[in-house]
């Protein structure tokens, strides 16, 4: 499975919306309705998944889908 | 039946009631020892607490740092009980706090309004400071676990939960307060269950404390059957000779009606459960108390937009200057009868709490 899709499927999963609001360019608190605990849990699920580590500050840059994806190719 | 122990590992209070920290100035050593004396758990609220020192306008860190370190050895020099500081993770200078209070030896840090996910980060090898995090929710109970013990092999040391009722600032949406979902009840159930895995997996209690409109012996009572390991109370404490605010302070909880309980938002960016005066009332209908921002105290505030400064207005009101600022209330203020001693205070509680609980 490619990295985009794997993000995809977390975010579906953490967020529990459906599969079609998941654009690369949404962002995760303004379309996606994350509040600040849904993108910890976000970044935690993401650094176990792709065994990476994310820190905060970093953490607090990856605001949309594309970012997290573009973030995951580089750090792999 | 007697309390209960509460127990954070190797700490044993033999009163299983924290006093909730209160800011600005509200409880510190005076309020903090004589709890911690009755064998509860007192707590120094750490947020501005150098208010009092000359500097404090210009140099606020090193000011706040040296009040704490102050105000923690003189409720040391009168206890020798159990001692916490409630250090707020939107203080801007909530790390140095931290450091300090480690550093000085204190039993627990309660770090609430926020995560405090870098907590542990500031533990030494030889630190006996117990971390514990106040919280709104299961949600964010499971998400504390998880990421301190990813980050840091480190599970917090016990959970405060706040329920919508309590004073202060709260850790809800402001739709949230009145829904019943919400209540302090199923909350502290939800945090119960959420632990046990943790618990289980790890071999180490998580003692779950319920606060938030706890008022009481028979409260107490309530909420340790359904599984709370003690109880935190702020607004009782208020009312108590030893309290460190101005008696006009104190004398507006027993003023109080249940009408003069209101709901602010909060210049941090929270919502907050005060007691209605002239100067809400001002600013409710848009009047402005101009003010230079002087201390940068609180990392969320919005101070260009905010009609006042929420620091100084707190400091005014523990000044009993209540013209110039406010008071923060747990919505059982309007039950507030008398000013009694925190001795008096906690076997009433024991009291009613043996006869709720045979």
């Amino acid at each position: 499975m490619s990295v985009e899709q794997k993000v995809k499927e977390i975010v579906v999963d953490q967020l529990g919306i459906s599969a079609d609001e998941v654009k690369p360019e949404a962002k995760f608190v303004e379309d996606l309705g994350a509040d600040s605990l849904d993108l910890t849990e976000l970044i935690m699920a993401m650094e176990e998944e792709f065994d990476i580590e994310i820190d905060d500050e970093k953490a607090q840059e990856l605001l949309t889908i594309q970012a997290v994806v573009d973030f995951i190719k580089a750090n792999q | 039946m007697d309390f209960p122990e509460l127990r954070f590992k190797d700490l044993v209070a033999r009163v299983p009631i924290i006093q909730g920290g209160m800011g600005v100035g509200i409880s510190l050593s005076g309020l903090s020892s004589a709890v911690a004396n009755q064998g509860g758990i007192g707590v120094i609220s750490a947020a501005m607490i150098g208010m009092e020192e000359p500097d404090i306008a210009k140099n606020p860190e090193e000011a706040n740092i040296r009040a704490l370190q102050k105000e923690i050895a003189k409720a040391r020099e009168m206890t020798s009980g159990i001692l916490g500081v409630n250090i707020m993770v939107a203080l801007s200078n909530f790390a140095e706090l931290v450091k300090t209070s480690i550093r000085e030896r204190m039993d627990i840090i309660f770090a609430g309004a926020g995560l405090p996910f870098d907590l542990p980060q500031y533990q030494t090898p030889e630190s006996r400071t117990k971390l514990v995090p106040i919280i709104s929710s299961a949600r964010a109970a499971r998400v504390m676990c998880k990421k301190w013990l990813s980050r840091f092999n480190y599970l917090p040391d016990g959970f405060v939960v706040e329920g919508p009722l309590a004073g202060g600032h709260l850790g809800f949406k402001k739709e949230q307060l009145e829904n019943p979902e919400f209540k302090l009840e199923n909350l502290v159930q939800e945090v119960v269950a959420e632990v046990r895995p943790f618990e289980d997996e790890h071999g180490q209690a998580i003692p779950v404390i319920a606060a938030g409109g706890i008022y009481s012996g028979e409260d107490i009572c309530r909420f340790l059957r359904l599984g709370a390991s003690g109880v935190q109370l702020g607004t009782r404490f208020v009312a108590t000779h030893e309290c460190d605010a101005d008696m006009a302070f104190k004398q507006s909880f027993i003023d109080c009606t249940e009408e003069d309980l209101m709901i602010i938002k909060s210049p941090v960016g929270m919502p907050g459960r005060a007691m209605r005066n002239q100067f809400l009332e001002d600013v409710e209908k848009g009047g402005k108390k101009p003010f230079k921002c002087l201390y940068h105290c609180i990392v969320t505030c919005d101070y260009k937009q905010s009609p006042y400064c929420i620091a100084s207005a707190l400091a005014n009101a523990k000044k009993g200057r209540m013209h110039k600022g406010f008071v923060f209330a747990g919505q059982t203020a309007h039950r507030i009868q008398e000013i009694m001693s925190v001795k008096e205070l906690i076997e009433s509680l024991r009291q009613e709490y043996a006869q709720a609980c045979s």
